[in-house]
């Protein structure tokens, strides 16, 4: 009940938020601007094979939703730091923690209204990765729970994580850590061209610490065509989000750890 | 008798700057207690320690000795929130919400469960003088409604404790006389109330006890009427004084206040008998003899100021 209500007041803070709304009319720009290539791309796919013309489109789409993808990674990170510290900052946490409300209910709360903004934005991505689709004239064969369960997976471990750091650091220092974290993850991922820039027992020690969100990148399954489907086994799926999920689960763990101790004076 | 609703004992807060070797120390060695169903003024300049007493008091910042209890519970403990109503400093609120909105989210918080009692809401409202504005969006309010407001989610909930800190900022006196009378209503009904103000002469009206602290230390702790005494001065009005009444009352320390149609003396209460006879010998009528109490507000410069000197 308390959970549920802080979580909700937050997911409602965050829809008023300029810059949630700056994002979403990024959202609606993407759609206006792919338009043309997605049209073009329907035309030149008429004079292709069919298997060629579903690649192209689909490869199209995946580079596209990669990018807004992205996007919704550091919207994760930076709405997770800013609902904590904004309600530090403004005092408005001090009338709440005043209420029979543990630290960590606050936290969580905090957490799931985040979390509730990602299922919005993944739900728009979801529908904007169709829409594309559509307008290059092909459709999109991956599970549909993939393309929803992924992008919200990896948002919760950047929220956990932003989480994490802004109980001990300024939001913006807390932001910066979580972008400089996630290239780093992806320059030490096994698929990097750029992984020989370290030895191999750090590359692979820092891979396993680093939030390596590659495994539960959806674009992955944008990708793939009809004919590839059925390439991933259960069993990978369960890996990768057993990974996420755990990743998040143990961030949160260590938030909730170090908000406990930590003074709720305005900051 | 009752265990004390709040309790201080030996509190030390020292505030360090990170990665600096400066360091604050906003309480030293701090004690008092406030015992169940009292109105305790909780007093100082500002800078004293106040805020950072009432946040260590509601758990938000953590003392670094001494010990704390509030109804019997550790300070953030939620078997004693259960039983406070808080109103921080300056407070915010979120401004997207209305005032009913935000009540009710903070009923949700309440963690009793269940809907809102019908009614509750409006009468908490008309309480504060805020009915007809539930459902403007606490952004347009203007800074005493948001005090207002403050006061209301305070109340919710039916505290045993109100924990206020400076609950008349922002008011005019209307609205300072109205949370003064709401605070005396609450005394009546045997509320705890521990509030911190700078408003001396109306908070003198209704606390039955007194905290000064300054600079991080307790000055002064006790009753109030223990604390300005009663009957140490009195102050008699008489109709006219000729000059040989004069001459008697200044060779006895009186202070001479002339009026249009009266004289006020005012002088030492083990004086007062003789006084009276020797002022009445002189051929003056006496209209009033009443003993002088001093003032918080005199009470609380004087303390100040004598710890200053001695600091």
């Amino acid at each position: 009940m308390k959970v549920r209500a802080i979580a909700l007041n937050t997911f409602g803070s965050l829809l008023r938020n300029k810059l949630i709304v700056l994002f979403l009319a990024g959202f609606v720009c993407v759609v206006l601007l792919m338009m043309t290539p997605m049209l073009a791309a329907k035309t030149i796919a008429g004079t292709m094979e069919a298997g060629q013309a579903e690649g192209m489109v689909l490869g199209i789409v995946s580079a596209i939703m990669s990018l807004v993808s992205g996007f919704g990674s550091l919207l994760a990170g930076w709405a997770a730091a800013d609902v904590v510290s904004s309600e530090m900052k403004s005092g408005t946490i001090l009338a709440i923690m005043a209420r029979p409300v543990r630290r960590w209910e606050f936290l969580l709360g905090k957490y799931l209204g985040v979390q509730l903004l990602m299922v919005v934005y993944v739900l728009a991505m979801f529908a904007l990765s169709y829409l594309l689709a559509w307008m290059g004239g092909e459709k999109i064969h991956s599970a549909a729970w993939t393309l929803l369960l992924y992008p919200l997976v990896r948002y919760a471990i950047y929220s956990a994580i932003a989480t994490l750091l802004v109980t001990m650091m300024h939001p913006v220092v807390a932001f910066a850590i979580i972008l400089v974290t996630s290239v780093a993850a992806s320059i030490l991922a096994p698929s990097s061209a750029t992984r020989a820039i370290l030895p191999e027992w750090l590359r692979a020690g820092l891979y396993a610490v680093l939030p390596s969100t590659g495994l539960l990148s959806e674009a992955r399954f944008l990708a793939i065509t009809q004919s590839a489907l059925h390439s991933t086994s259960w069993t990978d799926h369960l890996t990768a989000i057993a990974y996420g999920l755990d990743y998040a689960l143990v961030c949160f763990l260590l938030a909730a750890w170090s908000f406990h101790k930590r003074s709720l004076s305005r900051v | 008798m009752s265990a004390p609703a709040i309790e201080f004992h030996n509190v030390t807060k020292v505030y360090q700057r990170r990665f600096s070797s400066e360091r604050v120390a906003a309480l030293t060695d701090v004690s008092f207690e406030v015992a169940a169903g009292e109105v305790c003024a909780f007093l100082g300049p500002n800078g004293a320690g106040k805020t950072t007493s009432i946040s260590i008091l509601m758990g938000f910042l953590f003392a670094d000795s001494g010990d704390v209890r509030v109804i019997g519970y550790e300070p953030g403990d939620v078997r004693a929130k259960e039983h406070i109503g808080f109103l921080p400093e300056n407070f915010a609120f979120y401004k997207h919400l209305t005032a009913e909105e935000l009540l009710r989210l903070h009923w949700a918080l309440t963690g009793k469960g269940g809907p809102i009692v019908d009614g509750l809401i409006t009468r908490l409202l008309i309480k504060v003088k805020l009915q007809g504005y539930e459902h403007l969006k606490i952004g347009k309010y203007s800074r005493g409604m948001i005090q207002r407001l403050g006061v209301a989610q305070a109340l919710l909930g039916d505290p045993q404790l109100l924990v206020l800190d400076e609950p008349t900022s922002g008011l005019d006196p209307a609205g300072r006389k109205e949370v003064l009378d709401l605070l005396a209503t609450l005394k009546s009904q045997g509320k705890t109330v521990f509030l911190s103000s700078h408003v001396l002469p109306e908070v003198e009206q209704i606390c039955d006890r007194v905290v000064i602290i300054d600079r991080g230390h307790l000055v002064r702790a006790g009753q109030l009427g223990e604390l300005l005494g009663s009957g140490n001065c009195v102050e008699l009005t008489v109709d006219r004084l000729s000059a040989d009444g004069e001459a008697i009352a200044a060779a006895r320390g009186a202070a001479i206040e002339r009026g249009r149609n009266q004289v006020r003396l005012v002088f030492d209460a083990a004086l007062k008998r003789e006084m009276a006879e020797l002022l009445w010998s002189t051929g003056c009528d006496i209209i009033s003899m009443n003993p002088v109490k001093g003032t918080l507000e005199e009470l609380f410069l004087k303390l100040v100021s004598d710890y200053e000197r001695v600091e």
